[in-house]
């Protein structure tokens, strides 16, 4: 476009510069330019639209062009509608005033400045609808105020519940973090200090590290609070088989089908199945335990199995307890049944069976 | 012949104890740390078993074998794993995996496991087959082949001994039947698995997904 562009007029300036910069380019006296602007001015403020037509064009402000041009091209309608000069005034302000806020503060967010200006002149456009007393006025007047109020007000409201909302979650963060700062410096923390005292005792470096392995695991993937060993049959099985497995530095592989809560008939089981893990450890010398959970509906099932020394039955001496007392007799007394299976030689297997009373 | 491996694994540590380890039974050809790495490489080399971590910086194990399989239907996966979340591993045995053990296995044990999915079987550890047989626990059947939804009496009988800590060679001795008659009764467990379009599957996976 061949209209003047004089970003720079230093300080020859009185509002935006525009008149000086036309002056420049133009190469006639800056205050023949600024007669000219004030005499369009007086004649119905277009000197005042120019004004800003040519400002916003200078900033290369396209949009604010084409909203320039709406709001003249609003007037004028309104105009031709037959509102008063006073009424179209007023709604124009608004219209410009509300642009201007909404540029500035309707952007959303927290940090955007509010626009004075927009403000100032939404107000001053409503003080002139309402002060118009022309018989439209009383018709337009609120619906106009109240539209401006919203205008302006919604996105200040708007704003303050989304800066509450980032608060809480931001709060919610931090509290997440620090309870798994927590968590972790109760369990893998601990566990990688005593790792490092024992470096020399590679069996139980590894029965720590495993034990710690199953319960960032059970904390990770089940859900399941560390150290809460009555919440499941599998939870309270997994805490046995991590102590027999530090105890003793054996591995002790657990499968498992289904689930259930833990009640006193399966704590015995469990408490019966942690004393065939630890005689498989103590006495088989075995390596690995496996241990398997079966849940079904009418019925539970663990078996503890080791590929270690085996035993005869018949030469079991009398005093041992651990067979009779710990592993068949609790089971009996809850109600279920432990086999035993074990030759010498040909490894043990434990099997503790108990029915499931319908609930 | 020694099987060729490809492994797929993003812990440095793990991979070289695993090279060292499996260094004289099986031939290392190629690692790799994630997906978008494993994939060209298994196209490259071509390898008889490509042992893949379940967990990947960039994706999870089963879409390495969504990519390659078609066009390598030579390779076979072997899934092994630290996750205990049973969702992921039926994930990538229904891709099409021949097995999945626990990183916790011996060096002994995973190259048996490696020889055996190189030769076409499949490998359960005891984890796995109680996972299989949770998910085919019973429950209605919604439709389907009737065949291809549940488990025959025998493979549930299979795969109980080998929750139990059985090896493949002790669950037939004990079943008074060949390895061999145990192999293919996993290996029908196996394609159940992935070919079954049971409900129950899903809603299993459903209510097993809890991170």
């Amino acid at each position: 476009m061949a209209l003047p562009r004089a970003s720079t007029v230093g300080d020859d300036r009185v509002i935006a510069g525009i008149c000086a910069g036309i002056a420049q380019s133009l190469a006639v006296d800056v205050t023949l330019v600024r007669l000219v602007f004030t005499l369009l001015a007086l004649a119905g403020g277009a000197g005042i639209v120019l004004y800003l037509a040519l400002w916003l064009h200078n900033r290369s402000q396209t949009v604010w062009l084409f909203v320039l041009a709406l709001v003249i091209a609003g007037a004028l309608l309104l105009h031709a509608v037959g509102l008063s000069d006073r009424s179209v005034a007023g709604v124009t302000l608004i219209a410009l005033g509300l642009a201007l806020a909404w540029r500035r503060g309707g952007s959303f967010r927290a940090d955007a400045p509010v626009s004075y200006a927009g403000l100032v002149a939404a107000a001053a456009g409503a003080v002139l609808l309402l002060s118009g007393g022309s018989p439209n006025a009383a018709v337009l007047a609120p619906g106009a105020v109240a539209g401006a109020l919203l205008m302006v007000g919604g996105p200040w409201l708007w704003r303050l519940a989304l800066d509450r909302d980032s608060e809480r979650a931001a709060r919610i963060r931090t509290e997440e973090r620090a309870e798994v700062a927590a968590r972790v410096h109760d369990s893998v923390l601990q566990t990688l200090a005593l790792i490092q005292r024992h470096a020399e005792e590679p069996r139980r470096v590894a029965a720590i590290a495993r034990r710690q392995e199953r319960e960032l695991r059970g904390w990770l993937y089940a859900d399941r609070p560390i150290g809460d060993e009555t919440a499941s049959l599998i939870v309270a099985l997994s805490a046995a088989a991590a102590d027999v497995e530090e105890m003793y530095g054996v591995r002790v592989e657990l499968a498992s089908a289904g689930d259930c809560p833990v009640d006193e008939a399966i704590g015995a089981v469990v408490l019966a199945a942690r004393e065939a893990m630890t005689n498989a450890a103590k006495f088989a010398g075995a390596d690995v335990i496996d241990v398997y959970v079966e849940v079904a509906d009418e019925s539970v099932a663990v078996f503890v199995r080791d590929r270690g020394s085996g035993f005869d039955r018949g030469s079991v001496p009398a005093g041992r307890l651990g067979l009779t007392e710990s592993i068949e007799g609790r089971l009996e007394r809850a109600g279920g049944q432990a086999t035993v299976t074990s030759g010498p030689g040909a490894g043990t297997e434990v099997e503790l069976r108990l029915p499931r009373r319908v609930s | 012949m020694k099987p060729r491996v490809v492994l797929v694994d993003d812990h440095e540590l793990f991979l070289s104890g695993v090279r060292a380890e499996l260094g004289e039974r099986v031939e290392i050809v190629g690692e790799a740390g994630n997906v978008a790495d494993a994939v060209p490489v298994i196209r490259e080399q071509d390898p008889d078993v490509v042992l893949l971590d379940v967990h990947l910086p960039d994706g999870s194990g089963d879409a390495i074998i969504h990519a390659v399989a078609a066009e390598r239907p030579g390779v076979r996966f072997l899934a092994l794993s630290v996750s205990d979340a049973p969702e992921d591993v039926i994930a990538v045995i229904r891709a099409g995996a021949r097995g999945y053990v626990t990183k916790t296995i011996s060096a002994d044990e995973l190259a048996t496991a490696v020889e055996r999915v190189a030769s076409g079987d499949a490998v359960f550890s005891p984890k796995l087959a109680g996972f299989v047989l949770d998910a085919f626990r019973s429950g209605e059947r919604v439709g389907g082949d009737a065949e291809l939804e549940e488990l025959t009496p025998r493979e549930r009988e299979v795969l109980q001994l080998i929750a139990r800590g059985y090896m493949y060679k002790e669950v037939a001795a004990r079943l008074n039947v060949s390895v061999k008659t145990i192999e293919s009764h996993v290996s029908s467990v196996l394609r159940k698995l992935q070919l079954s379009t049971r409900h129950e599957l899903t809603r299993w996976a459903t209510e097993h997904r809890l991170v």
